[in-house]
């Protein structure tokens, strides 16, 4: 008998190995369409008609950053508070629940998307992931993420079930840094996920049953926003839990620091949300002050991720030297390049580092201009979310799958390989996407090429460019199927006897020396809605008063315009002063 | 709180990485003056763009010495005007706006590039120092014909830029002695006048004249032609001004049918 997840908790075992099934199974979908889609863009092979690439697109992208990163995600987490707190969930019939509702939910918009290929219905929702109105989709697929977002709310309260449960029997302890983790990244998505919430069920859904006749297309489009940013960090989170807590273990050491842990963590919650209109900023209708603000709290929302950077390195480092490693670079060469788990992590750490400056140029308010929307914002996430996150994924999964289905992984040498084959793959492609960027080609379109003229590259050729996409692409491809030879490959194993232990790494610097008001989670939640309500309060205002609640020409409203601007222009320096002291009071502490 | 001096120093790193960026970003704002596409505007409704005085017709339009207003309507799956003309050295300023869904307007390769909202206007001011042809794409996805939505702009050597419209209306048949009528209309859409020649050439006839239309004027030539000189048959005509050309043909017959003296 071992001490695996599964010795120790078998039914939780099940719920985390369901979630990540569900997971895969977005991801072999999202992947499918990934390529299909990379081959006709680039021209290479186009069996589709280029008007069912947008339904392609919208599977792709609804399947991977909704379905495969949010299933991933409720898997890790409840693994990590189970972990973490050592105690099973409070009642698996609600567990069950809230998977149940996801999966309904997703399975609802999956088949309003995927019948969009077909003629025998009408039904369709080729609306892509931010369903801009005044596109519009059949209502099943607004019904669906409904669904899905509100299981994705009762996990959360399963999370916090647990945590308080826990806490009475330990009144004394530190919240243990997964669970910290866990419940801020949960906080931060309760804020975040209303803007979508308030989009679909006040703006949307009524308006594709036909209750409402129109939309305000600005105003669902600034909620979606609320939402859309901050989502890219719910991604985010459980791969920087595990560079937190598993990265340091698989590189033989120690996490650096606890304490930095919780402010990153922190800073995340509060900073994530207040931003989205930086993927406004060439939205006619919002006023350039607000453009400003959201400019700047991005800026800052750079400082958790260099402070992650260090600390990881750091940890890393540190493995390395109790492993023997010497010199100033020396010790790269004493870390286990040969584990997937690690190797996979560190390779998407790398990337997650390019990422950052690519996401500093789209940042860049006026920058902007000359990359917004463009071929170069695609390379840029398939970097964050399709690399730093999604690479992540795969190689834990290497070490999460012995946990959680009790048998041996099935090969660690395909592993090695699949990881190493998606970082080459991922380069090639990435690389292409934000050179092409440059020269102006549209992201989102079925055949960027058109007939009243030609891109021109500075450096190589459009031909060359499009070569890159389309091998990276078919890497990218063998990478997934050697990746799901090697979950099916295990599931087929029998079960094993002689499996590492459920543990994550300790810390150098332990949570005694973290300040007690790191784990006030009322008060860093309550700076994170004031911060909300500063950032948002006045644009939205703003765009109801200019567009109407429900479309351009109603007006009920009853805020005039330069009220709204004269309050916007006092508290936007507040709001700057606020968020740096806000910035200074989480790292001085 | 304990922490290390080395992340500390890595910490500062970060913060001064931070604030220079984002005093890189108001310098380009307010040293560089590069605005950000904002709220300036009224909202217009959609559906009543063809009522509304700047988009009804879109156009180029001049209205200072080297400025010029270029008022864009974006639709599934076109732009309107297309393509869009101004001069090198001029300052344009773009006012687009949606008909339909969301689209956007940008001039591959630059950093012209916007979100076209409907019920929102757009603007955008821009410099053009070079002349220049570029292509402007949709980079927003608006339907299933997306890809097909294309546009170009063209920014012409200073000296060759006008905004002259010619339009010519001349008689198809005329009795063999009678005189036909050509009647050519010359709009200068410049602020300043336009000294130019109206040439006619018919048969082996040229006749030219010359005139100065002002600003925003048009001015109407008619020539005149004594078609005995012709004699009877089919005569091609060519009206031309600078660059701009329009030709017909005037037939000149024994006797006109009885029923186009009824009308």
């Amino acid at each position: 008998m071992s001490n695996a997840y599964i010795d120790d908790f078998p039914a939780e075992a099940k719920v985390v190995r369901t979630a990540f099934y569900s997971s895969f199974l977005a991801l072999a979908l999202g992947g499918v369409f990934g390529v299909i889609q990379t081959l006709h863009r680039t021209g290479y092979y186009r069996f589709i008609d280029s008007a069912d690439y947008y339904t392609v697109l919208t599977a792709h992208g609804v399947f991977l950053v909704i379905s495969f990163t949010i299933f991933f995600l409720v898997g890790v987490f409840t693994w990590a508070i189970t972990t973490s707190l050592d105690r099973g969930v409070e009642d698996l019939r609600f567990t069950w629940g809230w998977y149940g509702l996801m999966a309904i939910g997703i399975t609802l918009s999956g088949v309003a998307i995927l019948a969009g290929f077909t003629d025998a219905t009408d039904i369709s929702a080729s609306v892509l992931f931010t369903f801009y109105a005044p596109l519009q989709a059949h209502p099943m697929f607004y019904l669906g993420l409904v669904l899905f977002v509100v299981g994705t709310w009762l996990a959360g309260v399963d999370w916090f079930r647990s945590w308080w449960a826990w806490k009475a029997e330990n009144p004394d302890e530190r919240i243990p840094l997964p669970t910290f983790m866990v419940l801020t990244t949960m906080l931060m998505w309760y804020i975040a996920t209303l803007g979508v919430a308030a989009a679909i069920l006040v703006f949307l859904l009524p308006w594709s049953l036909g209750l409402v006749e129109s939309v305000n297309p600005l105003l669902t489009r600034t909620l979606f926003w609320f939402f859309g940013h901050p989502v890219v960090y719910f991604w985010l989170m459980p791969a920087y839990m595990m560079w937190y807590i598993m990265l340091p273990k698989v590189s033989g050491g120690k996490l650096f620091s606890d304490p930095l842990a919780r402010v990153v963590f922190v800073l995340f919650l509060i900073l994530s949300v207040p931003t989205g209109i930086h993927h406004q900023y060439l939205d006619p209708g919002i006023a350039e002050g607000f453009k400003f603000i959201a400019m700047t709290n991005t800026m800052f929302l750079l400082l958790p991720s260099l402070l992650t950077a260090f600390t990881v390195v750091a940890s890393m480092e540190h493995g390395a030297r109790q492993r023997g490693g010497e010199g100033y670079f020396g010790w790269l060469k004493a870390l286990p390049w040969r584990d997937p788990v690690f190797t996979g992590m560190a390779l998407a750490g790398l990337m997650f580092a390019a990422a950052g400056f690519s996401g500093m140029i789209n940042a860049g308010m006026n920058i902007n201009y000359l990359v917004h929307n463009t071929f170069w914002v695609v390379g840029h996430f398939h970097l964050t979310v399709g690399t730093a996150v999604a690479l992540t994924f795969m190689a834990v999964t290497y070490w999460f799958l012995p946990q959680i289905t009790g048998k041996a992984l099935w090969s660690r040498s395909v592993a090695l390989g699949q990881v190493v084959l998606w970082f080459v793959g991922m380069t090639f492609m990435s690389n292409a996407m934000h050179r092409a960027g440059l020269l102006g080609v549209p992201r989102r379109t079925a055949e960027p090429q058109y007939d009243g003229f030609e891109f021109e590259a500075a450096v190589g050729t459009m031909g060359e460019l499009q070569a890159q996409i389309a091998l990276g692409g078919i890497l990218l491809t063998l990478s997934l199927v050697l990746f799901f030879a090697n979950v099916v490959g295990t599931a087929l194993n029998g079960r094993s006897d002689d499996l590492p232990a459920n543990e994550y790494a300790g810390t150098l610097s332990g949570p005694e020396d973290a300040p007690l008001v790191l784990d006030n989670l009322k008060l860093w939640t309550a700076i994170a809605v004031v911060l909300v309500v500063f950032a948002y309060t006045f644009p939205l205002l703003s765009i109801i008063d200019r567009g109407g609640l429900f479309g351009p020409d109603i007006n009920p409203f009853p805020v005039s315009l330069e009220t709204v601007h004269l309050l916007a222009f006092a508290l936007e320096s507040h709001v700057t002063g606020a968020l740096e002291s806000v910035a200074w009071l989480g790292v001085n502490r | 709180m304990n922490v290390h001096t080395y992340e500390k120093v890595w910490l500062i790193g970060a913060l001064v990485l931070i604030v220079g960026f984002i005093v890189t970003i108001t310098y380009g704002s307010v040293g560089l003056g590069i605005a950000m596409v904002d709220d300036s505007e009224e909202t217009i409704e959609p559906s009543e763009l063809d009522e509304d005085e700047r988009f009804a017709d879109p156009r180029v339009e001049q209205v200072g010495e080297n400025e010029y207003e270029a008022y864009v309507v974006a639709q599934t799956f076109m732009f309107q005007p297309d393509p869009v003309e101004v001069p090198a050295g001029s300052e344009v300023t773009f006012y687009v706006t949606s008909r339909d869904v969301i689209h956007s307007y940008s001039v591959a390769g630059t950093n012209i590039n916007t979100m076209v909202i409907p019920g929102e206007v757009a603007v955008m001011t821009v410099e053009f120092d070079e002349a220049g042809e570029y292509g402007v794409v949709c980079n927003e996805y608006c339907g299933s014909g997306h890809h097909t939505m294309e546009g170009e702009l063209h920014v012409v050597p200073d000296e060759e830029f006008d905004m002259t419209e010619l339009s010519v209306e001349a008689d198809d048949e005329v009795e063999t002695g009678d005189e036909a009528t050509i009647e050519v209309d010359v709009e200068n859409g410049m602020l300043e006048a336009l000294e130019t020649t109206v040439t006619l050439e018919i048969g082996d006839e040229a006749l030219a004249e010359n005139v100065t239309i002002d600003g925003g004027e048009t001015e109407t030539t008619t020539f005149t032609v004594d078609t005995a000189d012709l004699g009877e048959g089919d005569h091609d005509w060519t009206v031309t001004v600078d660059d701009y050309e329009d030709s017909g043909t005037l037939t000149v017959v024994d006797e006109l049918e009885e029923d186009d003296d009824d009308e």
